[in-house]
């Protein structure tokens, strides 16, 4: 098993949702998040009123798959939520050790 | 005594029969299964009986009401009269509660005497009140009695600390965990206007009431209706406030014991999961009807107690101490003992009512009993300016203004002055996103818009900027379509139009409120769910918002109203956006690009030429685009755009000059080689205009002098086209061609110095392009070199506009770099600067 866990645009959310859902993708988690990578930080002013923005916001996605699923999913996943221009975000993969399903104890691919 | 395992078997059955019978409802539950408990007790008892001594069952407590619920625990104590059998007693006592623990009750016991009993109560307050609410089960009834009068004797005493306590408590409820009436998952228990709520007056009558044995003297030995027959002859309730505290407590019980059945006795908060299982055992049609029910239920209660207690407190501090007498603060309006009260002699009108609301809101002081009273014989309503400018400011007092609104719906008031309020009345809301019903929610909303114009930093100038009414009564109304059939914004717009009307506002603030009321959701949602980085996602919202009046009010009302919705729907990540979306936006409409009436005009004119395809076309250009031509021009330009090809076409203009369009696939140094090949075949441009669409397609239009005359006809517009195919295609070496050209025509003795030459970078003109001016003196190629210099630095040039004023020139780029940012690192706008200035003024010499 492995986690996919994407960074990407707020507006983006509901696409990637649909996108991996169409894959068979059974269920994911999504958190805001805020953070700076190329796409900086910076100062805004308008109209006599100054703000800061140190930090984008972003939206964290977080997919756990079997392994087999993994190409499938994160291609998809770079498809949709790509827009060309900075700030597009990341995706990484980790493996996963072991997962449960609380409600009936399964573990394993079956708790997916 | 050995266990008798049938009794506690028995009961066990009998209580879980009872539990299932779930026509047996709220009230008379509470009474059948005291009785069941009382009779298993005063079986029990025959063990106590039998030896002659002195002692009496005593039920406290919901027990002592008859008001359990399936979950309830038990409360009893045995009462004795103490000496040397004390011991034997406590042994024996014990046979009394084995039943009650083996059937599965939770059960609290004491056994004491009435001297230990006193000495309890005199402590601890907790224990006060539970003795407050006290029904003798079985025993000797001369010493229940003599507990009793001791204790209806013990807790005028202490009035003073049971007035601080339980009004202290009753306030701790409103804050946590929440009025009943006002939360979506709310506590039947200890939520504010619950059964807690009910109880107080019940034992603050005691507090408060005649010696038992004295003149007056109420008759009854103790429980909630003799202490609240108190309060009614004291005249700090009325017989009404009696019947609706009676009402509210069958309905709110009536509820929570279905909760337990529904639960099995875990809980008394109403989860959003369990309402619809609990509003079918309570016979409600719907758990919508069901939570509303209980909510008004709740709400009286909350406003009932909510006054006695002011009112106590008032008396707690008495006569003489800081805060009494009277001091008059408006017209016809006094402060009376920390208290906002009409005087006797002041009219009563819509004005004058909403004027004593606005004080008591803006000191947040309660409105006297006998002023509320009369206000509830306000029937003729009348909005007089005066009354509207009193009602803006009882809702400018912000978190004030909430209290008032309730005391204003107790008295039936409120819906006579907003007759639409009746629809959102706690109405619950199914959503994971809300915290209060719709009206407390609208309240929350006005409280919030108010502290966000009287707050700090980039908000509060925004807020600051709008018409304070305006704002206020586009929160108050913003969800008021809730509860009707449609689309809640669009059939709030209708109901909040013909509110404004009646309350006389101004038309065209009238259409800016009904505006905001229909778009409430615009913001955020476009904020959230669009693409702030594309041009065409501002272009379009600016259009749909109009003006920064509009803009401005909206930002602040979509703070207000977020905020008020609860934590889930408003975080700093949401907050960025609406911020970057209202900043993008702001810039947009000040530019006066956008929301003009000519830009309108030229939209519906195109949209005569081309139908609905016009705003759409429009929106994916930028946004100076709409008025810089006429809507045949912009009609073919959109035909040439969407044949996606490079084309070239010709105009005679009525002063002489050609003008060229091109229209091409967007690349870099479109523009430096589009206007060299210009310059190659001859043509002098005078002023120049450059636009990108959304999809990645330039249209260049460039006006001047065809100085050889080559342009004239098929054949030279033809050479051209090809001059600027093999430009296109690298086959032709555009830069050699042109600096050979331009050192063969150049005047002779006209170098420019870098003292002709400005270049000023502006970031703040536009939220998606460094915008650049270059001033020079008009020269051959000029724009094909400065654009060269773009290309050279890997700058894209989204917009540009080139004009000639006599002998010099002044060019106007919008730049992105090669990420599509704006140019922010301050050595990359100085290079850009530099390179600028050394080409213009050195760049012919150096070949």
């Amino acid at each position: 098993m492995k986690l996919i866990v994407g960074i990407v645009k707020p507006f983006k959310v509901d696409d990637v949702k649909d996108a991996v859902k169409d894959l068979g993708v059974q269920g994911l988690t999504v958190s805001d998040v805020q953070g700076f990578g190329r796409q900086r930080g910076h100062t805004e002013v308008y109209r006599g009123a100054e703000y800061t923005i140190d930090f984008v916001p972003k939206v964290r996605v977080e997919i756990l798959v079997d392994d087999n699923d993994v190409d499938r999913v994160v291609t998809r996943l770079i498809e949709t939520a790509r827009t060309g221009k900075i700030g597009d975000g990341k995706v990484w993969v980790v493996p996963v050790e072991q997962a449960w399903r609380i409600r009936t104890g399964e573990s394993g691919p079956d708790a997916l | 005594m050995s266990r008798d395992p049938t009794r506690s078997d028995s009961l066990r059955a009998a209580r879980a029969e009872l539990v299932a019978s779930k026509e047996v409802r709220g009230a008379s539950f509470g009474r059948a299964l005291s009785n069941l408990v009382d009779h298993a007790l005063i079986d029990a008892t025959t063990a106590l009986g039998a030896r002659g001594r002195s002692w009496a069952l005593v039920a406290l407590g919901s027990y002592a009401r008859r008001e359990l619920c399936p979950g309830s625990d038990l409360d009893v104590m045995l009462l004795h009269a103490g000496g040397r059998r004390t011991s034997s007693l406590r042994d024996d006592a014990a046979q009394l509660w084995y039943p009650l623990w083996d059937a599965g009750f939770v059960l609290g016991h004491s056994t004491r005497t009435v001297k230990e009993a006193l000495s309890v109560a005199d402590d601890d307050l907790d224990a006060l009140t539970a003795l407050l609410d006290t029904r003798l089960v079985a025993g000797d009834d001369d010493l229940f009695g003599d507990l009793s009068d001791r204790i209806r004797r013990l807790a005028p005493k202490r009035r003073n600390r049971l007035i601080d306590d339980l009004a202290g408590r009753a306030a701790a409820r409103v804050e946590e965990p929440g009025p009943i009436a006002e939360m979506l998952e709310p506590d039947l228990k200890v939520g504010a206007g619950g059964l807690r709520d009910i109880q107080g007056p019940g034992w603050i009558g005691w507090g408060l009431g005649p010696d038992p044995g004295g003149p007056g003297a109420i008759p009854g030995r103790g429980g909630w209706s003799t202490g609240v027959a108190t309060l009614v002859t004291l005249g700090y309730l009325r017989d009404e406030d009696r019947t609706r505290l009676h009402e509210a407590r069958d309905v709110l019980l009536d509820a929570r014991v279905a909760l337990h059945r529904v639960t099995a006795g875990r809980s008394d908060r109403l989860a959003l999961q369990d309402q619809d299982a609990v509003a079918q055992l309570v016979g409600a049609p719907n758990a919508d009807v069901f939570i509303r029910a209980v909510g008004e239920a709740a709400r009286a209660v909350m406003w009932i107690t909510g006054d006695l207690w002011s009112r106590l407190r008032a008396l707690r501090r008495g006569p003489g101490t800081r805060g009494t007498g009277v001091r008059p603060v408006g017209d016809g309006i006094v402060v009376r003992d920390e208290r906002l009260a009409l005087e006797a002699d002041a009219s009563l009108d819509t004005a004058s009512v909403l004027e004593l609301g606005a004080e008591a809101a803006r000191r947040e002081l309660p409105i006297e009993r006998e002023t509320l009273a009369r206000i509830r014989d306000l029937h003729d309503v009348e909005w007089t300016d005066g009354a509207r400018d009193a009602f803006v400011a009882l809702l400018a007092a912000g978190r004030g203004a909430i209290a008032v609104f309730e005391a204003l719906d107790h008295e039936g008031v409120l819906v006579r002055l907003l007759p639409e309020w009746e629809h959102v009345r706690a109405r619950p809301q199914r959503n994971a996103y809300h915290r209060f019903t719709v009206d407390r929610h609208s309240l929350e909303a006005v409280a919030e818009c108010a502290a966000i114009r009287g707050g700090d930093g980039f908000d509060g100038v925004v807020a600051r900027r709008v018409r304070a009414d305006l704002l206020l009564l586009a929160a108050l109304l913003h969800d008021i379509g809730k509860g009707r059939p449609g689309d809640h914004s669009e059939v709030g717009a209708q109901v909040a139009e013909a509110l404004c009307a009646r309350i006389g506002l101004d038309h065209a603030g009238t259409r800016v409120v009904v505006w905001l009321v229909r778009n409430h959701l615009l913001l955020a949602d476009m904020a959230t769910r669009r693409d702030l980085s594309d041009e065409c996602t501002i272009t379009r919202f600016a259009r749909a918002v109009g003006d920064t009046e509009r803009l401005d009010l909206l930002y602040a009302l979509t703070i207000g109203d977020s905020r008020a919705t609860g934590s889930a729907a408003w975080s700093s990540n949401k907050a960025t956006l609406v911020r970057e979306l209202f900043s993008k936006t702001d810039a947009l409409l000040e530019a006066g690009v956008i929301g003009s009436e000519s830009t309108e005009q030229r939209r519906q004119e195109l949209a005569a030429l081309v139908g609905t395809g016009a705003d759409e076309y429009l929106d994916a250009m930028p946004p100076g685009y709409t008025t810089a031509f006429t809507a045949s021009e912009l009609a073919r330009h959109r035909d040439l755009i969407a044949a996606r090809a490079l084309a070239v076409e010709w105009d005679d203009l009525d002063d002489g000059r050609l003008r060229c369009t091109v229209v091409a696939p967007d690349r870099t140094g479109l523009l430096a080689t589009v206007a060299g090949s210009l310059s190659l075949v001859g043509f002098d441009i005078e002023a120049a205009s450059g636009y990108t669409h959304h999809d990645n397609m330039a249209l260049e239009v460039f006006a001047g002098r065809d100085r050889y005359d080559r342009l004239r006809d098929a054949a030279g517009r033809e050479r051209f086209a090809a001059t600027l195919a093999g430009a296109l295609t690298g086959e032709l070496a555009l830069q050699d061609r042109l600096r050979e050209r331009t050192r063969r025509y150049r005047p002779s003795g006209s170098r420019p110095t870098a003292r002709d030459v400005r270049v000023d970078v502006d970031n703040e003109a536009s939220a998606f392009a460094t915008v650049v001016e270059v001033h020079a003196p008009d020269d051959v190629g000029l724009l094909a070199r400065v654009a060269a210099v773009f290309v050279d630095l890997g700058l894209d040039v989204t917009q540009a506009i080139v004009s000639t004023l006599g002998d010099r020139v002044v060019d106007v780029f919008y730049l992105r770099d090669a990420t599509g940012q704006k140019l922010t690192d301050r050595l990359a706008v100085e290079s850009l600067r530099a390179t600028l200035l050394a080409r213009l003024t050195t760049a012919v010499t150096l070949d």
